[in-house]
């Protein structure tokens, strides 16, 4: 069964705690005064593969407030980074994380350009570099733990389990509090569905999400065009072949025509 | 050339090529092989706490950290220490109850006291108080400016232990000639503006009961609340505590300003003038027991001697350390602190009372308050009961205390340790209240931290959580100071209290003392959602 999270942004508060337990399951480099994990100038770089981003907002009664927001890979169920993977660095599991094996990867960092969450990162202070992202803890959750994110979260923020029944979960949540919540759960349908899901009381662009993907699969998409390119190369070569073989056969004509006319050639 | 390739070992262009095709085609076969095996996956390969590697998604007993906004002015956290042990957490929730007393989601503020008891907690220092002390050297070395500083009740026997000292070492002196070998420019005494808080909350006191008994205050300010019972203001902790979770009890409140803004203002007026010396001139420093001091200063409201100079931008108090940074400050020096010879407080505030000593401990604000409102109300000192009054000591979590004033009656007061243990008293004292039913009580002491401020979140670590074995040597070395070395044990009784009175002030909770000494609140009950359970 593929997993999920099922994240409730209204119960966040900003402590980060997420962001440190990231960086000690994954062993990641500290760097706050560059790459700060948690508040306004929080983002995702190589060695941040979570971070908690503030965002002022205005709430429900019109009045100044703060939300917090975590971000990491959504681990799409039809990943556009895997599909545009060369070499198969970047694969689905069955379990639902979207991982990276970095001893297959040939550093061509297309991943990065097919990402439409401009989630992979690139180790580029490096000098043998990796591309850096989230990998939904995937050793804890074939293990059945939850990442380790998850497990430390004091307002239990986070919620795991399977996608399916997550996607349940939060439209309940919405049908019982529809005054709190905006009607969307992001990452139901965006890019054809993520693994994480999100709830929020704003609208998810005030809260730096990228609302204007496609709803359909990426991969699908680019599929529509890369399945026919099979019957096209073929075609398209048995036509020039044809126009080939047809010149050729109207120039040997003409040859032997030529021959028979004129002298001997030197 | 043809001789040379005649004489090596032959090897046709064809055999060449083909070799080199069949190792390409070995080469290119391997990788592919290799791509079978995917190897193992980034990340992965570090720990989290032992709570938090479980099987299923069970609720974690002890889990996460509470939040710290990175413009808090009390403390910091260095996340490259923090192990999530959760530890801060139970002592903002269990202790203060201040985490999980509020909804979510949350308005425009992270929800803080300023009290610094995480810090005490944090096992590996991950959360510290914000560290000031550069901002104070520079002013030190700076000659053009008249560095003052003021300590706290409780530093005097909390700072040894940072130099291998038993616990509650009574260091005084040895702190003030640390203090003047750093540079300061005079040692002041907090304890002399406690004996000053107890002149104006005590006079405040006595014009509340005969408020509330239906007479006037004889020396009442126009505007002074009536409300009783009076709560103590001195512990900035409680007082942010009050505003966020019972601001309809604000009116308790008293308005004076705690011993710390009291000699800042004090000392930017009548110190500045009595010496000659432009207030724009000198900057204040409070070495104190404490975070939240280090808000309280930072409060807005807090400039009535920049007021009064016609410069509002101007704080009564510049910089707060607490005791641990005071006491990295003389170890930076190579203050060999120990054997310091012991030097006095200087002169025109550095004289202080038993009763302004036991501001340190739970329950002696209210003990110098009941010693020197006895003055008040009767004209005459305490008998020697009130000299040691038991009821209000110690380590309990709220205390009550009843006692018999000739030509009064009966006062009731009540004292309380640690956040959570106030609201046993403010609901009961909120439900009283809508009830319509008279006061239980005529004055609370409310300290935020357990103890007091001698545990207070900017005193030496001792063991994670604080212990009240190292409590317990503080306070016992506290009221040793009252009992066996102070000279005077009466705040009424201070010659520099009286002669700032005499020569500047007027008298207790007079105009003067008002525009200096007292203080207004803020209802922040609007930065939250309120709950009052977790």
């Amino acid at each position: 069964m593929s997993k999920g999270v099922l994240v409730d942004m209204t119960k966040c508060f900003g402590c980060g705690a997420c962001t440190v337990a990231c960086k000690l399951w994954n062993e990641k480099k500290y760097d706050e005064v560059n790459k700060p994990t948690v508040g306004e100038a929080a983002q995702l770089v190589d060695i941040n593969w979570t971070v908690v981003s503030k965002h002022d907002v205005t709430d429900g009664n019109g009045d100044a407030a703060w939300r917090f927001a975590k971000k990491q890979c959504l681990h799409c169920v039809d990943p556009a980074c895997a599909s545009s993977c060369l070499v198969g660095a970047l694969r689905r599991t069955p379990e639902g994380p979207v991982v990276y094996h970095p001893d297959l990867c040939v550093g061509c960092r297309y991943c990065m350009v097919a990402c439409p969450f401009n989630i992979p990162k690139y180790e580029w202070d490096k000098s043998f570099p990796k591309v850096s992202k989230c990998q939904m803890c995937f050793t804890r959750v074939v293990a059945g733990e939850q990442p380790a994110c998850i497990a430390v979260c004091p307002n239990q923020v986070m919620q795991f389990g399977d996608r399916d029944a997550l996607v349940r979960e939060a439209h309940r949540r919405i049908a019982d509090n529809g005054q709190l919540y905006v009607n969307h759960v992001f990452g139901e349908t965006e890019v054809g569905g993520t693994a994480w899901l999100y709830l929020s009381d704003q609208p998810f662009d005030r809260l730096g999400f990228k609302t204007s993907v496609p709803q359909e699969s990426l991969p699908a998409y680019t599929w529509q065009i890369l399945s026919k390119l099979p019957a096209i190369l073929l075609g398209w070569t048995a036509i020039l072949s044809g126009i080939y073989f047809i010149n050729k056969r109207r120039n040997a004509a003409a040859e032997g025509k030529q021959d028979t006319t004129g002298g001997p050639q030197a | 050339m043809k001789t040379k390739s005649k004489n090596g070992p032959s090897c046709s262009r064809r055999f060449f090529l083909k070799g080199l095709g069949a190792a390409g085609m070995a080469g290119a076969l391997t990788t592919l092989s290799g791509c079978k095996d995917a190897g193992k996956p980034s990340g992965g390969e570090g720990w989290t706490p032992q709570q938090y590697n479980a099987p299923g998604s069970w609720p974690v007993q002890v889990r996460g950290r509470v939040p710290i906004d990175p413009h808090n002015p009390s403390i910091v956290r260095d996340d490259r220490k923090c192990i999530l042990c959760g530890q801060c957490t139970e002592a903002c929730k269990h202790v203060q109850s201040v985490e999980g007393f509020y909804g979510l989601p949350i308005k425009n503020d992270i929800t803080c006291i300023n009290c610094g008891q995480c810090a005490l907690w944090c096992p590996t220092g991950a959360i510290s108080e914000r560290d000031d002390i550069a901002k104070v050297l520079r002013v030190i070395g700076d000659t053009r400016l008249h560095v003052i500083v003021q300590t706290a009740p409780a530093t005097r026997i909390a700072i040894g232990e940072e130099f291998g000292m038993p616990a509650g070492s009574i260091v005084e002196g040895k702190m003030v000639a640390a203090l003047k070998l750093l540079g300061f420019d005079r040692v002041f005494d907090t304890n002399f503006s406690a004996d000053l808080t107890i002149m104006e909350e005590g006079t405040e006191l006595v014009n509340r009961i005969r408020a509330a008994a239906g007479g006037h205050g004889e020396s009442g300010h126009g505007h002074a609340p009536t409300a009783l019972p009076q709560f103590s203001s001195c512990s900035p902790g409680w007082v942010k505590f009050c505003e966020y979770f019972y601001p309809d009890l604000l009116e308790n409140m008293s308005t004076c300003k705690s011993p710390q803004q009291m000699l800042g203002a004090v000392a930017k007026t009548y110190y500045a003038k009595k010496k000659g010396i432009d207030p724009r001139q000198i900057v204040s420093v409070a070495i104190m027991p404490c975070t939240a001091k280090k808000f309280e200063a930072s409060r807005s409201e807090m400039n009535s001697a920049g007021v009064m100079a016609g410069d509002p931008g101007m704080r009564d108090v510049d910089f707060v350390l607490t005791t641990r940074e005071l006491a990295r400050m003389i170890k930076g020096k190579g203050i060999d602190f120990v054997k310091l010879d012991p030097q006095p407080y200087d002169s025109l505030m550095g004289e202080g009372t038993g009763a302004a000593v036991i501001f340190a401990a739970s329950g002696g604000v209210m003990e110098a308050a009941i010693r020197s409102g006895y003055f008040l109300l009767t004209g005459e000192n305490p008998p020697e009961s009130l000299y040691n009054l038991s009821a209000v000591r110690g380590l309990q979590g709220v205390k009550e205390a009843s006692l018999t004033v000739p030509g009064f009656g009966e006062l009731r007061v009540a004292v309380s340790q640690g956040l959570a243990n106030a609201r046993q008293l403010l609901d009961q004292i909120r439900a009283d209240k809508q009830a319509g039913r008279s006061p239980r009580y005529h004055f609370i002491e409310f300290m935020a931290c357990p103890g007091g401020c001698l545990s207070g979140g900017g005193q030496p670590k001792t063991s994670v959580p604080p212990s009240d074995w190292v409590r317990k040597e503080r306070l016992h070395s506290i009221y040793t100071i009252d009992a066996k070395l102070a000279k005077k044990r009466l705040s009424h009784e201070n010659k520099e209290v009286a002669d700032l009175y005499a020569d500047y002030l007027g008298k207790p909770n007079g105009d003067m003392a008002h525009r200096l000494l007292h203080t207004t609140y803020t209802d922040r009950s609007g930065q939250l959602t309120a709950k009052n359970k977790a």
